[in-house]
C-alpha cells in the first residue's frame, strides 16, 4: 500500500471516529493532565469524533507519554500487541520524544526504542490545541506543517515570520 | 416374569457379589469379577424397577417360611419403590464400573466390598418390603452396612467420628420409624404395608399424624433434613468416593422413600398443616443446606451439602402435594409427588456422577481441597466434561435432568393459589420463593464448585501434573448419558412416572400431564407449558449458529495472534486467581448470621500491624451452628440424667438383692389384681 | 444553581472551534523558542548548547542543530540570550517524520 492510499485509508477509517488509549510510560504527569483536559468542556475532544477508551483492544489510537522507563517496556509492547490492526501509535511531550531522559539503564530515553511511532507531538505539556492538532494529523484531517517552519525571524520587523 | 423375579435375580447376584468380595478383592481378578457380579445384580434390580413402575404388583408374596425372629419376610413390588429400585440398579452398575479402577485389591477391600454389597442387598430389602418387620430388619441392616462402608479407614480419626456421627443419628432415626410403625400396626391391626395402607382411614386422625410426624422425623435423619442432617458432611468426606456416592445417591434416598411411604400411602394426614410442616421443613433444609454448601472448600463436603439442599426441595414437593390433597386439589398432588420423585432419580444420577468424579479428582492429584487445585480441565479433560454434565444436571440449568424437575417442582408451588385458602396460598408462595433463592445460590455455588478446580491455573504442583491415566471413566460416563437421557426423554419418564403415582394416589394424569407432541404441562392445562425434548434440541442447535456464522465469515486476511490482555502485568501467577473461599465471600457477608464466623488473626509483634517484619495469620470459621447449639446440648443433658441414675448401679450386691425382692414382689402384687 | 445556569446560558458556549476556526488563545501558549540567525554567533550558539538542560540544542559545524521535539520551553536559553532568542508562538507542532522536528539554525561566523 502507497502512502497515499494509506492516508486515504486512515482518514477513511479513522477520520470520524477515532478511539484513544493512553499509556504513560514514566512521564511526570503533566502531559496526562493535558490530555484529561481534552475531554473537558473548553476542548471537548468528542466533537471531534475522538473518544477515550481504557481497554487496548478497543483502541485505534495509542498516545504514549514519558521517556520509556525500561521497567515499563514490557508493558508498553504487550499493551501495542493487544491492539488490533490497523492502529497508531502517537508519542507526545518532550520526554517522549528523546529530550529530558537520555538513554541509559533505567530509561529508553525514547518511545521508538520499544514502540513504532508515527506521529510526534512536541510540547512539554503539549497543549490540549497542540494534542488536538496532533490528533487531526494522526488522521488525516489537519496538515502537518512543522516541515515548513523555518524557527528564525530576522531582526527587520516587517519581515518576521513568526506566529501563524 | 414379574418383578420381584427380578428383583430375586438381584439379591443373587448381589449376595454372590458379597462372598466373592470377601474371599477373593486381595487379587485383581477377584476383584473385576466381584464388581461384575455387583452390575449384573445392578442390572437386574434395574429392570425389576423399571418393571415395577410400569406394571406395580399389589400381591404381597412371604417368602422364607417362619424365621427366627418369628415373622416371615414379605416382599411387594411397588411402584413407588419402582423408581428407587431402578435408579439403586443404575447407581450399582455405575459404581460397579467405578470401583475396579478405584480400589487397589486388598484384604481391606474385600470387606469394603463384602460391606457394601450387602448394603445395597439392604436397600433391595427395604424398597422391596411388603410389611413391617422386613422394611426394620432391611433398614437397620443398611444402617449397619453403610457404617462399615464408611469406616473404610478405620484407623483415621476423622473417618471414626464420621461414621460415629452416622450410625448415632441412624440409631436415633431408627427408634422413631419403630415407633411410627408401632403406633400404625397397633391401630389398624395388620403388619403388611399394604394391610396398613388399606385400613389408613380407620386410624383416628391424631394417631395417624402423630405416626407421620414420627416418621418424618425418623426418616428426616437418613434422608438430612435440618437439623437432623449432621452426619451427611462428616461421614461423606471420609468415606471412599464409590461409598459416599452409593451414601448420597441412595441411602438418603430411601430416608425420602420413607416419608413418601408414610405420607402418601400409610399415614397420609388429614388437615393441611402436617403438608405445610414438611414443606417449610424441606424449603428451610434447602436454603440451609446450599448456604452451608457455599463455605466448604472440600470437594466432598461441599457435595454432602448440596445433597441436603436436594432432599429440601425433594421434601418441599412432598410437603405441598399434601397440602393440595388436604384442599381436594388431587390432580396437583399427584404431580407433585412425581415431580418430586423425578427430582430424586435427577439427583440420584447427578450427585453420584460428581462424587464419583471427585474420586478421581482426590486420587490424581491427592487433595480434596478446592483451594489446591486449578486447571483440571487440561490435565483430566474427559473427566471435566462428564464432571460437567453433572454439574450442569445438579444446578439446574436447561436443557438437563435438574432443570426438567425442578421446573415442575416450581410449577406446583406456583398453583398454590388453587388451594382454597389465602394462607396456603401465600406460605405456599414463600416456600416457592425460598426455593428460587436455593436454586439461584446453588448456581453460583457450582459455578464455584466446578470452576475453580477445573478452570484456570493450577495453583498447586500435584495439580499441574495430574494425569488421567488409569483412572475410571466408564462409571462417571454412564450416568453422564443417564443424566441427558432423563432430560431428553422426560415425557416418556414422566409416563412411567405417572403409571407409579397412580398405584399410590390412585389419580389417573394422563392429558394433563403429557398431552401429547412431548410437552409437559403441571397437571392443568391452562397454566404453563414446556417441551424438555424440543428445548434440549433447540439448545444444542442453536449452539452451532456461531459456529456456522464463524465459519462462513472468517477473515480472508491472514490474522495475528497475541496473548490474552491482561493488563500488561510481566507474568500471570495462580494466587492471583479467585480462590474458593474469595469467590463465596459475597454470600458469606451477607448471611453472616448464618455462618457467624470466628475469625483469628495473629499478627509477628503488636506494634507491626501492617506485618512487615513477618506473616499475618489469618483463619476464619464457619461455626458448626447445630452441632453446637442442639446436639451438644442434649446429649451434656442425658449426662446429666444418666449421672442421676448412676446411683442405681452401685455395685452394692445388697442393694441388688433389694430390687430383685421389690420387683418379685410387684409383679406378685400386679397378676393378683 | 438557578443562577449558575443563567449566568452560563449569557456567557454561551465556550467549547473552541479549532481546528474549524483558529484559536485565539493559541499563540500565547508557552512554545519552543525561534532564533535570530543575525544575532546568533558561534560563541552564543556555543553558551545556549550548554545551557540546554533537555539537549534539544547542539552544536554542530557552522549551524546550531536544534531539536524542537526535545525542547521543554523552560525559556533558559531566552534568558541567556535574549537578543538572539524569541518566541515563535507556534503550537501546531505535530509531525509524522522525525526529521522534521529538527532545524539547523545557521551561526553568523565572527572574525576573531
Amino acid at each position: 500500500m502507497t502512502a497515499e492510499e494509506l492516508r486515504e485509508t486512515i482518514a477513511r477509517q479513522f477520520g470520524r471516529s477515532l478511539h484513544i488509549r493512553t499509556l504513560d510510560t514514566g512521564s511526570c504527569a503533566v502531559c496526562e493532565q493535558e490530555i484529561r483536559l481534552l475531554a473537558a468542556p473548553h476542548y471537548d475532544l468528542n466533537r471531534l469524533g475522538f473518544f477515550f477508551t481504557p481497554a487496548p483492544r478497543h483502541a485505534d489510537l495509542l498516545l504514549v507519554t514519558g521517556p520509556m522507563i525500561r521497567a515499563f517496556a514490557v508493558a508498553a509492547r504487550k499493551t501495542y500487541d493487544a491492539m488490533p490492526g490497523p492502529k497508531i501509535v502517537v508519542a507526545t511531550g518532550a520526554c517522549a520524544l528523546g529530550g529530558v531522559y537520555p538513554d541509559d539503564a533505567f530509561t529508553h530515553g525514547t518511545v521508538d526504542a520499544v514502540l513504532p511511532v508515527d506521529v510526534w507531538i512536541p510540547g512539554c505539556p503539549p497543549s490540549p490545541l497542540a494534542l488536538l492538532h496532533g490528533l487531526g494529523v494522526a488522521v488525516g484531517r489537519l496538515a502537518d506543517k512543522v516541515r515548513d517552519l523555518p524557527f528564525t525571524e530576522d531582526r527587520d520587523p516587517e519581515r518576521t515570520r513568526g506566529g501563524s | 416374569m414379574t418383578p420381584l423375579d427380578f428383583l430375586y435375580a438381584a439379591a443373587a447376584c448381589w449376595l454372590a457379589a458379597l462372598a466373592v468380595g470377601l474371599l477373593t478383592a486381595q487379587t485383581a481378578a477377584g476383584l473385576r469379577a466381584c464388581c461384575a457380579l455387583s452390575a449384573a445384580g445392578g442390572v437386574a434390580a434395574a429392570a425389576g424397577g423399571g418393571w415395577a413402575l410400569l406394571y406395580g404388583d399389589t400381591r404381597v408374596v412371604s417368602a422364607g417360611g417362619a424365621t427366627v425372629v418369628g415373622a416371615t419376610l414379605q416382599l411387594q413390588a411397588t411402584g413407588l419403590a419402582g423408581v428407587f429400585t431402578a435408579l439403586l440398579g443404575v447407581v450399582a452398575v455405575a459404581i460397579a464400573l467405578y470401583a475396579p479402577r478405584y480400589h487397589s485389591p486388598s484384604g481391606g477391600t474385600g470387606l469394603y466390598l463384602a460391606a457394601y454389597n450387602l448394603a445395597l442387598l439392604a436397600c433391595l430389602g427395604v424398597l422391596a418390603a411388603g410389611g413391617m418387620v422386613t422394611f426394620l430388619i432391611a433398614w437397620e441392616t443398611m444402617s449397619l452396612a453403610c457404617y462399615l462402608l464408611i469406616l473404610r479407614h478405620p484407623r483415621e480419626v476423622s473417618a471414626a467420628r464420621g461414621a460415629f456421627w452416622f450410625v448415632a443419628l441412624s440409631e436415633a432415626g431408627f427408634l422413631l420409624v419403630v415407633a411410627a410403625f408401632v403406633v400404625l400396626s397397633s391401630k389398624t391391626g395388620f403388619t403388611t404395608l399394604a394391610g396398613i395402607a388399606a385400613h389408613a382411614s380407620a386410624v383416628p386422625g391424631g394417631w395417624r399424624a402423630a405416626a407421620y410426624l414420627l416418621a418424618l422425623v425418623g426418616f428426616g435423619f437418613k434422608a438430612g433434613l435440618v437439623p437432623l442432617h449432621v452426619w451427611l458432611p462428616e461421614a461423606h468426606p471420609v468415606a471412599p468416593a464409590d461409598g459416599s456416592a452409593f451414601l448420597s445417591g441412595v441411602v438418603v434416598k430411601l430416608g425420602v422413600y420413607g416419608i413418601a411411604l408414610f405420607a402418601f400411602r400409610l399415614a397420609p394426614p388429614a388437615g393441611t398443616w402436617p403438608g405445610l410442616v414438611t414443606m417449610f421443613a424441606g424449603a428451610v433444609t434447602a436454603a440451609i443446606g446450599i448456604l452451608y454448601a457455599m463455605a466448604e472448600r472440600d470437594i466432598k463436603r461441599f457435595l454432602a451439602y448440596s445433597t441436603i439442599e436436594n432432599i429440601g426441595i425433594i421434601v418441599t414437593a412432598f410437603g405441598a402435594a399434601m397440602i393440595f390433597h388436604a384442599s381436594g386439589q388431587q390432580a396437583l398432588w399427584a404431580f407433585l409427588l412425581i415431580a418430586g420423585i423425578y427430582h430424586v432419580a435427577n439427583h440420584g444420577c447427578c450427585k453420584t456422577l460428581l462424587f464419583l468424579e471427585g474420586g478421581v479428582t482426590e486420587h490424581a492429584t491427592g487433595t480434596r481441597d478446592m483451594d489446591r487445585l486449578g486447571g483440571l480441565i487440561h490435565r483430566l479433560p474427559r473427566s471435566a466434561v462428564i464432571g460437567f454434565v453433572g454439574t450442569l444436571g445438579i444446578a439446574a440449568l436447561p436443557p438437563l435432568n435438574g432443570f426438567v424437575s425442578e421446573w415442575l417442582i416450581f410449577q406446583g408451588l406456583f398453583q398454590g393459589f388453587r388451594t382454597g385458602s389465602h394462607l396456603t396460598a401465600i406460605l405456599i408462595v414463600l416456600a416457592a420463593g425460598i426455593l428460587g433463592l436455593t436454586g439461584g445460590l446453588a448456581v453460583y455455588a457450582f459455578v464455584r464448585g466446578f470452576g475453580i478446580p477445573y478452570l484456570g491455573m493450577p495453583r498447586t504442583r500435584p495439580a499441574a501434573v495430574a494425569s488421567e491415566r488409569g483412572q475410571p471413566i466408564l462409571g462417571p460416563a454412564l450416568l453422564a448419558v443417564a443424566c441427558v437421557a432423563l432430560a431428553v426423554g422426560a415425557p416418556v419418564v414422566l409416563y412411567a412416572l405417572a403409571k407409579a403415582a397412580r398405584t399410590v394416589t390412585g389419580v389417573t394424569l394422563g392429558p394433563l400431564l403429557l398431552p401429547g407432541d412431548l410437552t409437559v404441562i403441571p397437571a392443568h392445562a391452562d397454566f404453563s407449558a414446556f417441551s424438555p425434548t424440543y428445548l434440549a434440541v433447540f439448545l444444542a442447535s442453536a449452539l452451532a449458529v456461531p459456529v456456522l456464522i464463524y465459519l462462513a465469515g472468517r477473515p480472508r486476511a491472514g490474522s495475528v495472534r497475541v496473548p490474552v490482555w491482561d493488563g500488561g502485568i510481566v507474568s500471570f501467577r495462580p494466587r492471583m486467581q479467585y480462590s474458593a473461599m474469595t469467590f463465596s465471600a459475597p454470600t458469606r457477608v451477607t448471611f453472616d448470621a448464618l455462618y457467624r464466623p470466628s475469625v483469628s488473626v495473629t499478627r509477628p509483634s503488636d506494634d507491626d500491624p501492617a506485618g512487615r517484619s513477618g506473616p499475618v495469620h489469618y483463619e476464619a470459621q464457619v461455626t458448626p451452628v447445630f452441632q453446637r447449639y442442639l446436639y451438644r446440648p442434649l446429649v451434656r443433658g442425658l449426662e446429666c440424667l444418666a449421672d442421676l441414675v448412676r446411683p442405681i448401679q452401685s455395685g452394692d450386691v445388697n442393694l441388688y438383692l433389694l430390687y430383685v425382692f421389690a420387683v418379685i414382689l410387684l409383679a406378685y402384687l400386679l397378676g393378683a389384681v | 444553581m438557578t443562577l449558575w445556569f443563567i449566568r452560563g446560558l449569557r456567557r454561551g458556549v465556550v467549547t473552541t472551534r479549532y481546528p474549524a476556526r483558529p484559536d485565539a488563545s493559541g499563540p500565547s501558549l508557552p512554545a519552543p523558542p525561534a532564533f535570530r540567525p543575525q544575532a546568533l554567533t558561534s560563541h552564543t550558539a556555543d553558551l545556549l548548547a550548554a545551557i540546554c538542560p533537555s539537549g534539544a540544542l547542539r552544536r554542530d559545524r557552522g549551524v546550531l542543530v536544534y531539536d524542537v521535539g526535545r525542547c521543554t520551553a523552560c525559556g533558559r536559553c531566552a534568558a541567556k540570550a535574549p537578543h538572539a532568542v524569541t518566541r515563535s508562538c507556534e503550537f501546531e507542532l505535530a509531525t509524522t517524520d522525525r526529521s522534521a522536528l529538527i532545524k539547523e539554525i545557521p551561526v553568523r561566523e565572527e572574525a576573531r
